[in-house]
């Protein structure tokens, strides 16, 4: 019978670490992921020699990226792969390292997210399969036309939406690691430069380099190797899914977003209610109200006017991209996914200092990548 | 128009209202756009169950958003800004295309669109070339 990450092996967060998210520099994806691996391993108070495996979620450094990061570390011969799948790289990365440990193949098992900016084509611009738009549309117009949707189905304003990066920009200025460290005004966000629709360039997230790494570990992992316990925090449910046929017009970021959040809700045995906090894939503005309503937050239509309630800035109900999301801490690509895993953990344990979520018990990391994949993740303090 | 190319002719035909070349599958009857023709993505079936159909460029506007930020490495290609449409066409498909309107003024959801054939440059030889755009399809016509 198969089996959920929840029936098998429980399995904990233990060390995570950054590399700050900037813009494209000199430093190497050696520099980038070592200075993250070495951050997890001094957080969970672990040498490399006790890494059992470890994965890698990248997506436009090209072939074998693990090992001329890790070699570094002490080469010890234990397995490593990449994973790619496209913006969730890095949250495909945790949940293969988080299979290894509920399966029992590893106590201590390592992700990593690490990425550069690099003109990379997607596999499907070589299927020969042409649409009338080809590269006129890219991911800002798409959400352009969404935002378009949405304002005009539920008789909303541009600044509702625009709201969203007011205060993604206002958590980020408290992130040491986020791209973008600055609060900004609403003004300021509506002044553009226009991009695509209603999106101005501070509703679209910024694309650069960084790296993030998480530690996964077994009880038996924990308890061989004498790491703190009550700084451990336990996945609850990790999904993932893929998209089918939406016919007509239907918005299929929500939907899978709705599919996939249901069925880690389900394996976590939590509701929306439940969450202390939700870092999501708000790539661009209008991407947060349409999925906290995907997820069941509040109702449809009510993303905007739950934003500007105040219930999810930080000390409200559930904070929101607490870490600045997308929109300000930044989205290298890979490491994105594994950064919302090393925000969460930190929030859980009550170390996020002046962006603390108060009480924060559990959190769900989001994110979605182009193709199109969703991957959630369930933390929770023990 | 002999003197005039397409831009995508796997995509259109060369008419004044050009018609869309989609393609449809026999086994579950899923209609799709762009064509291909390497299985159906709603049922499995064979290419050879996958079959080519046309569908007339007519629909309505679900959404639209006017780009201004386009980089166009050659630069001889299209200049930002320029609009693109969400469309629902009668026949169930929604497609994406660049709308004759340069900008979203006068535009509405909801909106009755129809295909057209509008320049688009021209090619090696110095020939017209035309792509299919949409654009509104005023109460009048």
């Amino acid at each position: 019978m198969k089996k959920t990450i929840r029936e098998m092996r429980p399995v904990y967060v233990v060390g995570i670490g950054l590399h700050k998210y900037q813009y494209m520099s000199e430093t190497t994806f050696v520099t980038l992921g070592l200075t993250a691996v070495r951050e997890a391993l001094a957080d969970a108070g672990i040498g490399f020699r006790d890494i059992e495996s470890a994965y890698t979620g990248t997506a436009l450094l090209g072939m074998a990226v693990s090992r001329p990061i890790l070699r570094h570390l002490g080469a010890s011969g234990i397995p490593m792969a990449q994973v790619e799948n496209a913006s969730a790289s890095g949250s495909t990365a945790f949940r293969q390292a988080c299979i290894d440990v509920a399966s029992g193949i590893s106590d201590i098992a390592l992700a990593i997210g690490v990425d550069k900016p690099a003109p990379l084509a997607p596999a499907a611009s070589k299927a020969n399969i042409r649409d009338l738009v080809g590269a006129r549309v890219v991911p800002f117009t798409h959400f352009a036309l969404l935002a378009n949707e949405y304002m005009n189905r539920y008789g909303l304003k541009p600044e509702q939406v625009a709201a969203v990066a007011v205060k993604n920009n206002r958590n980020g200025a408290k992130n040491p690691y986020a791209q973008r460290q600055k609060a900004v005004t609403l003004e300021e966000v509506m002044a553009g430069p226009p991009i695509s629709g209603s999106l101005t360039r501070l509703q679209c997230c910024p694309v650069g380099e960084g790296a993030a790494a998480v530690v996964v570990a077994s009880e038996e992992g924990i308890a061989r190797l004498g790491i703190d316990r009550k700084r451990a925090i336990k996945v609850l449910a990790s999904v993932t899914r893929t998209e089918h046929v939406y016919r007509g017009a239907k918005n299929f970021d929500a939907e899978l977003t709705r599919e996939t959040t249901a069925q880690a809700y389900e394996e976590a045995g939590v509701g929306p209610k439940a969450l202390d906090l939700i870092e999501l894939h708000d790539a661009f503005t209008i991407e947060e109200l349409l999925y906290v309503e995907a997820m069941g937050l509040c109702a449809e239509g009510e993303g905007a006017a739950m934003i500007a309630s105040g219930a999810v800035d930080i000390g409200g109900k559930c904070a929101l991209s607490a870490s600045g999301g997308l929109l300000a801490m930044g989205h290298p690509i890979g490491p994105t996914g594994a950064g919302q895993i090393c925000e969460i953990t930190r929030q859980l344990r009550g170390e996020a200092g002046a962006r603390q979520q108060p009480n924060a018990r559990t959190g769900l990391a989001h994110m979605v990548g182009i193709g199109a994949v969703c991957v959630v993740h369930i933390l929770q303090k023990s | 128009m002999p003197d005039e190319v397409l831009a995508q002719p796997a995509l259109y035909t060369a008419n004044a209202a050009p018609r869309l070349k989609a393609g449809r599958c026999t086994k579950c009857g899923y209609v799709f756009f762009p064509p291909q023709t390497y299985g159906c993505e709603s049922c499995g079936a064979l290419p050879d169950q996958l079959e080519a159909v046309e569908l007339a460029g007519s629909g309505k506007l679900h959404s639209f958003a006017t780009v201004h930020h386009h980089q166009d490495r050659s630069g001889k290609g299209l200049q930002a800004p320029f609009t693109v449409g969400l469309i629902v066409l009668d026949e169930g498909p929604a497609i994406r295309s660049l709308l004759l309107e340069r900008t979203d003024e006068g535009l509405r959801i909801g909106d009755r669109m129809h295909s057209v054939l509008a320049p688009a440059g021209t090619d090696d030889a110095g020939k017209q070339i035309v792509e299919l755009r949409f654009t509104k399809t005023e109460a009048a016509r």
